[in-house]
C-alpha cells in the first residue's frame, strides 16, 4: 500500500488522523478543536496536456532559447521581465503583476527524476506524487486525497472538492474520504419527482439512502456512501453559499466560473481545503503560437479575478494557488511549429507566498536527450504547500523531503 | 482447473432466470423492458445472446439521421443520432462494442472540427468492430479523424511527429512497457506521409519516409500496414485488448488468469473480435458471482438504460445533453486515454444529478412517459407489493429485505397521494438504491 501513515503518537493531530476514518459528514463538532486561522486553503490549478514552461517563463536573454525556436521565440516580443533573464509570457501580464507585488512567485525547473513522456504516466505521477508507483488501480490514492484524511475531522464540509468536472481526479482520491466535484451551486439540490424541489431530511427516500448502509461489497458500499455523501452535501453546501457575491469580474469562460466557484468556497468558511481545477489544451504539438497565448490569456484573466475576488473577501492571506502541469515540452520546437512533450517546467505559486523568482534559470546548455534538466523535484513544492497548510507532509508523500520554501511562513 | 471461458450451463439450482438476463442486456446492451426480458428467460440463454447480437443485416443502410448529421457537419446531431442508434437497440452488442471502440479509439471533435469524419468513424466501429480486429485497426490507421486528433497529418519523412505511433502501441494495441522509444520512432517514420485532404485519407509518397525501418528489433517494415501487421500478432497485444474487454464486460480489475484465458481464445479465432465476445457473453465467468453488478453504469448506461426500462420517450438530443452533464459527452472524450470509468464516474455531485434525471423523466419534466408510472401499478395492491413491482421492473427482482423495507416505507408515506405522482415516488426511490448505480 501506498504511503500508509506512520504509526501514531497519540497527539492532538494523530487524534484528529483517527477521526478521519469516519466519513466527513459525522465529526462536524470536532470542527470547534480546530485552532482559529487553520482554515488555509490550497487551490491546485492543472494545465493539462503539458504547457509549455520555456513559452510560459521564458529564458529572453538566452541565445540557444532563439536558436532552439526559430519561430515561438517570436513571444519574447511584449514579454514581462523577471529580473533574473527570464520573463513571463506577453498574455500573462496580470499575473506578472502579482509576482511583481510579492503576491505571486515563479519556481523554475521542476520535475521528477527519469521523466516519462506519456500525460497520462506523467499526469498520474503529478496526481500520486510517487513517481515509482508501477500501475494506477481502483485502490491508489492522489497526494491531496491523503492531505484531505488529515484535514477531514476537523471540517464541517468535504475537506477537497474539484471544481470543474463531474470526474474525480487521481489526486483528490483517497481511501476513506470522498471528495466531491462540483460545477453549480445548483446542481447540489436532490429533487423530487413530484415537486421539483428539494426532498427534506425527514422524507422516507432519505433513509432509504441513509440506510443503504453497508451490506454488499466494495463497489457498492462505495456507491452506497456516496449517495449518503451526496444527500447530506445537497443539505449542507447550499446553506454554506447561500451568503455569497462575487466581488470581482470573472470572465465569462469556463475557468471562470470554475474559479469563481472556487472562490465561493474559499469563502464560505465551509471547511473545504483543497480546491482542483484544470484548464485543458496545453498538448500544443502544432501551430503552438496562437493556441498558447490564448490559453494562456484565460489564465491569466481568470485567476487574477480569482485572487482578487478572495482577497476581496479577506481571504487573501489564507489562500495558495499552485499552477502546474505535468510536463513541460521539448526544448526544440518541431517542424510543425508547435512542440512535444519533454520533461521540467516552471510552477507559478500565487497568493501567501515569497514573491518573486525561486530557483536557478533553466540551463539550456546541460539537457537530458533535448530536454531541460529538473532543478527542484515536484515534491519538495508539495511538502511546502502540505507544511502551509498544517499537514503532516512527509506522510502524504511516504518520505521528507526539503520544503521550496516558496511559501509564505507559518 | 475448469476453463472459465468454458460455457455456462443452467442448473436447477442456477437456472437462467431474469436476473441472468438482465445482467446480459446490461452489459452486452443497454437493458430491455421488462417484457423482453421475460420473453428471453422463456427462450433460453441461445435465444439470449441471438438477442444480442443478431446476424449483422446484409447491408446496413445509411440512416436518413446519419446523412442530415453529415449534411449539416453537426456534432449534436450525431452524438443525437448515436443515442437513438442505442435507444432502439436493434444490434444490442454491435452497439455497446461501438461504445467500446469510442472510447479505445478516443477521439475528439473539438480538435478534429469535422463532424462527418467523426460520424464516419463510429460507423466505422458499427461496420467492423465486432470482426477482424487487423481490418479494424488498418481502417483506424486509415482514419481521417483519427489521424487528425492525433497529428498524423503533420508527419513526413523531413519532419517525423511520433504522436500517433506512441498512442497506437500505448493505447491501441500493446500498452506501456511492451515497446521502447526506438519502436515509436520507427513506427512514426512508417506513418509518415498518410495524411488526410478534404476530409479524406490521403497518401503522399513524396513525404513519405521509404527508408529501411525495424520494430521490436526483430521485424522489418516499411509502412503503416506493415506495423499493423507486426503489432496485432504480438502476445502483448492480445492480453491487452483481452484485459480491456473484460473490463468492459465483466469486472473493471480481471484476473491475470482469465486475461490470459480470454487473450488465447482471442488468438485461437484469428482476431476474430465477435467470436471472441460471444465466447465470453456465454460463460461461466460471464455469470459468475464476481462478475455480479461489480461495474458502475456509465452516464450512458444508466441514461439511456433508465429510459428503456421505463418505456419513456425522449428526445435523443436531450438524452446526450444529459449524459454531458454527468461527464460523458461522446465525440469529445476528456483524453486519447478515453472516459476514466468505474468510480470516476461517481462523485457524490454525479448522484445528485442521476438522482434528479430520474426525477425529471418520471414527471414528466424531461420527455414523455409512456405508459404513465402509474401504469406500472396497475393491479398492484398496497405497499409491499408496489416496492416488489418497482424492484422487477427496475433491478430485476434482487433486492434485500432492508432495501425492501425501505421502499415499502416510501409507498406507504405515498398513500392518498395521485397514482401517477406516489408511482414515480416509489420508482424513483428504487432508482436511489446503490444498486441500481450498477451494472
Amino acid at each position: 500500500m501506498l504511503n500508509e501513515p506512520s504509526p501514531p503518537i497519540l497527539d492532538r493531530r494523530a487524534f484528529l488522523q483517527l477521526c478521519s476514518a469516519l466519513p466527513f459528514v459525522q465529526p462536524r463538532d470536532l470542527a470547534r478543536l480546530v485552532p482559529a486561522g487553520d482554515d488555509r486553503v490550497l487551490l491546485v490549478l492543472e494545465l493539462v496536456g503539458g504547457n509549455d514552461g520555456l513559452n510560459t517563463v521564458i529564458p529572453v536573454d538566452d541565445a540557444r532559447y532563439a536558436a532552439a525556436r526559430p519561430t515561438l521565440a517570436a513571444v519574447r516580443r511584449g514579454a514581462h521581465a523577471l529580473g533574473d533573464g527570464t520573463a513571463l509570457h506577453p498574455a500573462l501580464g496580470r499575473l506578472h503583476r502579482r509576482v511583481q507585488d510579492g503576491q505571486g512567485a515563479v519556481l523554475h525547473g521542476c520535475g521528477y527524476p527519469a521523466p516519462d513522456r506519456s500525460h497520462f504516466r506523467s499526469r498520474d505521477i503529478w496526481h500520486t506524487a510517487a513517481p515509482l508507483l508501477p500501475r494506477v488501480d481502483a485502490r491508489t490514492t492522489g497526494w491531496l486525497g491523503r492531505a484531505a484524511e488529515q484535514l477531514a475531522a476537523a471540517t464541517a464540509g468535504p475537506p477537497a472538492v474539484a471544481v470543474g468536472g463531474l470526474e474525480v481526479p487521481l489526486l483528490l482520491r483517497s481511501e476513506r474520504v470522498a471528495a466531491p466535484s462540483v460545477r453549480r451551486v445548483e446542481d447540489f439540490q436532490w429533487l423530487s419527482p413530484a415537486t421539483a424541489a428539494p426532498i427534506e431530511a425527514a422524507a422516507p427516500v432519505r433513509r432509504l439512502v441513509d440506510g443503504s448502509g453497508t451490506r454488499g461489497g466494495a463497489v457498492r458500499d462505495f456507491v452506497a456512501a456516496t449517495a449518503q455523501q451526496a444527500a447530506a452535501l445537497a443539505d449542507q453546501l447550499t446553506q454554506a453559499l447561500r451568503g455569497y457575491r462575487p466581488r470581482a469580474d470573472h470572465p465569462a469562460t469556463a475557468l471562470g466560473r470554475d474559479l469563481q466557484l472556487a472562490a465561493q468556497l474559499t469563502v464560505a468558511g465551509f471547511g473545504t481545503r483543497l480546491v482542483h481545477a484544470s484548464l485543458g489544451g496545453f498538448d500544443t504539438h502544432a501551430r503552438q503560437l496562437a493556441t498558447h497565448a490564448a490559453l494562456l490569456a484565460q489564465l491569466d484573466a481568470a485567476l487574477d479575478a480569482f485572487l482578487q475576488d478572495v482577497a476581496a473577501h479577506g481571504a487573501g492571506d489564507r489562500l495558495v494557488v499552485l499552477v502546474h502541469s505535468e510536463f513541460g515540452r521539448r526544448v526544440a520546437e518541431n517542424a510543425s511549429q508547435g512542440t512535444d512533450h519533454g520533461a521540467a517546467a516552471p510552477v507559478l505559486v500565487f497568493g501567501a507566498v515569497r514573491g518573486g523568482v525561486h530557483g536557478p534559470v533553466p540551463d539550456l546548455q546541460r539537457l537530458d536527450d533535448g530536454d531541460l534538466v529538473a532543478t527542484t523535484d515536484f515534491r519538495c513544492v508539495y511538502a511546502d504547500l502540505l507544511q502551509w497548510l498544517g499537514v503532516d507532509a512527509a506522510a502524504v508523500l511516504g518520505g521528507a523531503f526539503a520544503p521550496a520554501g516558496v511559501a509564505a511562513p507559518r | 482447473m475448469s476453463d472459465p471461458l468454458a460455457r455456462w450451463e443452467p442448473t436447477a439450482r442456477d437456472p437462467f432466470d431474469l436476473a441472468k438476463v438482465g445482467h446480459l442486456l446490461r452489459r452486452a446492451g443497454h437493458g430491455a423492458p421488462l417484457r423482453t426480458r421475460r420473453e428471453l428467460v422463456r427462450a433460453g440463454l441461445d435465444a439470449a445472446l441471438a438477442f444480442v447480437a443478431p446476424p449483422p443485416a446484409e447491408a446496413a443502410p445509411v440512416d436518413l439521421l446519419l446523412r442530415e448529421a453529415i449534411a449539416f457537419a453537426d456534432a449534436d446531431r450525431v452524438r443525437a443520432y448515436r443515442v437513438w442508434l442505442v435507444l432502439q437497440g436493434a444490434h444490442p452488442l454491435r452497439e455497446r462494442t461501438s461504445c467500446f471502440w469510442h472510447d479505445h479509439f478516443a477521439t475528439g471533435n473539438q480538435k478534429v472540427q469535422d463532424p462527418r469524419a467523426m460520424a464516419l468513424q463510429l460507423a466505422t466501429f458499427d461496420r467492423l468492430g465486432l470482426g477482424c480486429f487487423d481490418d479494424l485497426l488498418r481502417a483506424m490507421c486509415r482514419d481521417p479523424a483519427l489521424l487528425r486528433w492525433l497529428d498524423n497529418d503533420l508527419n513526413t519523412a523531413r519532419q517525423p511527429n511520433e504522436n500517433f505511433a506512441r498512442e497506437l502501441f500505448e493505447l491501441f494495441t500493446l500498452g506501456r512497457g511492451a515497446y521502447g522509444e526506438a519502436d515509436v520512432r520507427e513506427a512514426a517514420r512508417c506513418f509518415t506521409g498518410w495524411h488526410v485532404r478534404d476530409g479524406v485519407f490521403h497518401l503522399q509518397p513524396h513525404l513519405h519516409d521509404g527508408g529501411p525501418k525495424r520494430l521490436f528489433g526483430t521485424h522489418d517494415v516499411r509502412d503503416g500496414d506493415d506495423v499493423v501487421a507486426a503489432v496485432v500478432a504480438r502476445p502483448e497485444s492480445a492480453r491487452f485488448l483481452a484485459r480491456r474487454w473484460l473490463q468492459w464486460f465483466v469486472h473493471p480489475e480481471p484476473d491475470d488468469a482469465d486475461v490470459a484465458a480470454l487473450a488465447a481464445v482471442y488468438e485461437r479465432s484469428g482476431r476474430d473480435i465477435g467470436a471472441t465476445l460471444r465466447t465470453l457473453l456465454q460463460s461461466r465467468l460471464f455469470f459468475a458471482a464476481a462478475a455480479w453488478r461489480a461495474k458502475i453504469k456509465s452516464p450512458a448506461e444508466f441514461v439511456i438504460g433508465t429510459v428503456r426500462l421505463l418505456g419513456a420517450r425522449a428526445a435523443p438530443t436531450e438524452l446526450a445533453v444529459a449524459m454531458a452533464s454527468l461527464g460523458e459527452t461522446w465525440l469529445e472524450p476528456p483524453s486519447v486515454e478515453g472516459w476514466h470509468r468505474e468510480r470516476a464516474w461517481l462523485s457524490p455531485a454525479a448522484w445528485l444529478l442521476r438522482s434528479n434525471f430520474v426525477a425529471d423523466l418520471l414527471a414528466g419534466r424531461r420527455g414523455k412517459l409512456r405508459p404513465s408510472p402509474a401504469t406500472w401499478f396497475a393491479g398492484v395492491d398496497g405497499p409491499a407489493q408496489q416496492a416488489r413491482a418497482a424492484v422487477l421492473l427496475l433491478l430485476d427482482g434482487e433486492l434485500d429485505r432492508d432495501g425492501q423495507q425501505h421502499l415499502e416505507a416510501v409507498a406507504r408515506a405515498q398513500a392518498g397521494a395521485p397514482p401517477d405522482i406516489a408511482a414515480a415516488a416509489v420508482l424513483h426511490a428504487a432508482t436511489c438504491l446503490p444498486e441500481y448505480q450498477l451494472c
